[in-house]
């Protein structure tokens, strides 16, 4: 999907052809909480999917002298959210919270990538497949992060989740600031790394709350 | 003194070692980890690969570290999974951890450790087969295949832990070739356009969305029946072989379509006439068209008609003779103008087919007569004895059969070479021994002088064969062998020669003599002064008997009771010959 495609499939998630009615407005026709859940997936995938590509690029050309491949030495600069490693970890939390931990990824690396954007543009080996992969990643970050929050909004709206919990604000107050500085001193190749791994818990932890929360036969 | 001791320790292992390897025995070769795999993203295995035991029992043991940490456990599990594995249970397992695992083999002599590997169970999971497949064949007339199957079990969809993808293949038990489709995450698939008769196998797979393909599941067997009858689609197979043959048929004999209308409506052929001109005759104008055709003197109908006409007048006496004769005259001529297809406008005696009929025709005459003797055999005379029927007529036709065998030499025999027929005919002097006043030759040449025929006689041969009805009373006539020239006299109007002997002054004069001009003749002189005439009459011109073996008797009894008034002739002259062999018949006339 061109970027342009993208932007405007996020867009439509804001301001569709048919506007999403606040508060339950008759006469509108908004999209219904499932389907923005399978948008938000699909952008995850997409975004995981370049990720994947990025790495295994950067694996190919770049690091054939590592001797361990897939390690790295510092830790991702997302360590200090607090994520579940497992199935049930991740079905013990709450709704709000796993939101809260998806949000909070997606704020942490939209800066990193931006960055990591630039930093490609600068490497003369990389092709110009992979620059515009990057620079996609960095733009769908960006947009994922909005459409969660409208699906946020939209669980908070249809009262599934409570209000308590989360402002649009809080998410980036609560980061660290050490965490940014952390991720400016990574490598390209571990930023890579840590995003592909993030990439994939946002992807997986909306599937979970989809699933939890849009309660269809088979999910 | 521990460094004593530890040097002493190391002294005593390596001479052990030395002395071990000296039997073979060695430290356990490096173990290789091949594979860690996750079914459900919840657990995970690790298998490895020994090396060499180095003869003696080792040990192996798996050690890991996780990630940004520097514990290291051992494999909690080493049965489980079989041999040589390790099998790490949901409490021992972290998603999104990265695991550097190490494999370690000892023996007595020594240990090994392996290459260490850095697993993430996320990126490792390969679910099992999908369960329950179940294929049921749906609408009997049209059929087609339902395949339903459930995923894995320990795969946990239906919380969104794992999202799995499905690919099913189908193949017809007898083909080698697998069909593979997509079913996405769909549990379902239908598949259509079965042959019917036959049996299929089905088999389903699947994977996580960011993982390995599972193995292919059992296969399931499904028969399809018989919706299609064979013998229905043998008649299709048919049907569309006849069209096809039927449309390059007739495309072919479009193609050819001047060919076909040729063979089947043959052109019907135009006339072929000489001279004809179809064209002229599709202008209309076929008087132009006909009038090509005419040949100016055919038929010479209206000249038979002045024939028979003249022929009537001028032989009274003769009268029925001459009827009959002109019977025959007319059979014969038409005769010939029938046998004849070319003969149109030409002259008869240019028809050797008539010339041949003539040659024939003796021997079909019922008369029999007598040989003319000559030196030629084919010769024959032609006798009719006269009799009481008209129609049978005393026909003396005589046949020159040289101008028959002549006519193969001249093609042109009117015309040239005159003198030639003559000379190879040999024709009887009309000295026939006849006493009937009916001996004489008719021709129409007779007719065409006017001259009265009795009391004639005069040779004259014609090349046309026309020539019949000369009656015979009597058979008795000699033997004419006397050579005779013809000249032309004339040609007349159908270029038929009227042809006379040549003689001497003896034909002229008798000639003259008998055509009655004033002519006379000296006999002899008496005196000095005196001579003789000769008179000559009628019966002298028939004195054809003036032949040198032909009695003169003979010949005075021919004539018509003529007194025979005139003079006589010596004898003696009767020999005298002409240079040429012909005798002055002048002087035999004289009785």
């Amino acid at each position: 999907m061109k970027i342009e495609e993208r932007n405007q499939s996020i867009n439509s998630l804001l301001t569709c052809s048919a506007p999403i009615c606040a508060h339950g407005h008759t006469g509108c026709h908004s999209p219904t909480l499932s389907d923005l859940f399978d948008r938000v997936i699909q952008h995850s995938a997409r975004m995981h999917g370049l990720s994947s590509d990025l790495h295994s690029d950067f694996e190919q050309y770049f690091l054939p002298s590592r001797n361990q491949i897939g390690r790295i030495n510092r830790k991702c600069h997302t360590a200090y959210i607090l994520t579940p490693n497992g199935k049930e970890n991740a079905q013990r939390l709450a709704r709000e919270e796993l939101t809260e931990v998806i949000l909070k990824l997606l704020a942490a690396w939209r800066d990193p990538l931006s960055q990591f954007h630039r930093s490609m543009a600068r490497h003369e080996d990389f092709t110009s497949i992979s620059g515009n992969k990057a620079l996609e990643m960095s733009d769908m970050v960006h947009q994922l992060k909005n459409g969660v929050e409208k699906v946020a909004e939209k669980m908070q709206l249809l009262g599934m989740i409570s209000n308590s919990l989360m402002s649009l604000s809080s998410t980036e107050a609560l980061a660290p600031h050490s965490a940014s500085s952390e991720a400016r001193s990574m490598s390209d190749y571990e930023l890579l790394y840590c995003f592909r791994r993030d990439s994939n818990k946002v992807q997986n932890y909306l599937k979970i709350l989809k699933c939890r929360i849009v309660a269809e036969h088979g999910c | 003194m521990m460094s004593r001791d530890s040097g002493a320790s190391l002294i005593l292992s390596l001479l052990i070692s030395a002395v071990l390897d000296s039997d073979g025995l060695s430290p356990p070769g490096k173990p290789r980890l091949t594979s860690c795999r996750s079914p459900e993203k919840e657990t995970f295995t690790c298998w490895w690969e020994p090396g060499s035991d180095g003869g003696l029992p080792t040990n192996y043991s798996l050690f890991y570290r996780k990630e940004n940490s520097d514990t290291v456990y051992e494999c909690p599990d080493y049965h489980t999974a079989g041999r040589n594995s390790c099998f790490f249970s949901k409490n021992d397992t972290s998603i999104w951890v990265n695991y550097n695992i190490t494999v370690v083999a000892t023996n007595a002599l020594g240990s090994n450790f392996s290459d260490p590997v850095d697993v993430d169970v996320v990126y490792i999971v390969q679910p099992h087969t999908p369960e329950n497949l179940t294929v049921v064949l749906e609408d009997e007339d049209n059929p087609f295949l339902v395949v339903r199957w459930e995923p894995p079990r320990m795969a946990d969809t239906r919380s969104g832990w794992i999202t799995l993808i499905y690919q099913l293949r189908v193949k017809l038990e007898k083909e080698e070739e697998w069909e593979e489709h997509f079913a996405g995450q769909q549990k379902q698939f239908n598949i259509f356009s079965l042959h019917s008769g036959e049996v299929y196998m089905v088999q389903v797979r699947c994977k996580p969305d960011h993982g390995f393909w599972s193995e292919w599941s059992a296969t399931t067997y499904v028969k399809v029946p018989d919706y299609i009858s064979r013998e229905r689609s043998i008649w299709i197979l048919i049907a569309v072989f006849s069209t096809f043959i039927f449309f390059v048929f007739i495309w072919t004999m479009h193609i050819n379509r001047n060919s076909v209308k040729h063979f089947l409506l043959p052109p019907v052929p135009g006339p072929k006439i000489k001279g004809f001109d179809t064209q002229l005759l599709k202008s209309g104008k076929s008087e132009a068209v006909f009038s090509a055709l005419v040949i100016q003197g055919y038929p010479p109908t209206s000249y038979y008609d002045d024939l028979l006409v003249e022929y009537l007048e001028v032989y009274d006496n003769k009268e029925q003779v001459l009827m009959l004769d002109r019977k025959d005259l007319q059979e014969s001529l038409f005769k010939s103008k029938s046998s004849s297809d070319t003969d149109s406008g030409r002259g008869s005696c240019d028809s050797h087919t008539l010339l041949m009929e003539k040659c024939v025709e003796p021997k079909e005459d019922q008369t029999m007569m007598p040989q003319v003797k000559d030196s030629e055999a084919s010769r024959d005379l032609v006798m009719k004895n006269d009799s009481n029927t008209p129609e049978s007529t005393n026909v003396k036709t005589k046949t020159w059969p040289t101008i028959c065998s002549s006519y193969h030499y001249d093609q042109n025999p009117c015309y040239h070479s005159i003198p030639e027929m003559p000379r190879q005919c040999h024709i009887s002097s009309n000295h026939f021994a006849s006493t009937h006043q009916q001996d004489y030759w008719e021709s129409p040449a007779d007719i065409y002088h006017k001259k009265p025929p009795s009391g004639y006689r005069y040779a004259q041969a014609y090349s046309e064969f026309n020539i019949k009805g000369i009656a015979l009373k009597e058979a008795t006539f000699p033997a004419s062998k006397s050579l005779e020239y013809v000249e032309v006299q004339h040609v007349n109007q159908e270029n038929t020669l009227i042809l006379k002997p040549i003689g001497q002054e003896g034909p002229d004069l008798f000639h003259a003599a008998c055509t009655g001009h004033d002519y006379s003749r000296v006999n002899r002189v008496v005196s000095d002064n005196v001579f003789l005439l000769q008179r000559d009459t009628s019966g002298q011109c028939h004195s054809d008997c003036q032949e040198r073996e032909a009695p003169v008797r003979s010949c005075t009894q021919q004539q018509p009771g003529k007194p025979a008034d005139h003079l006589q002739v010596p004898r003696v002259q009767e020999t005298h010959l002409a240079p040429n062999g012909y005798v002055d018949t002048a002087t035999m006339l004289s009785y």
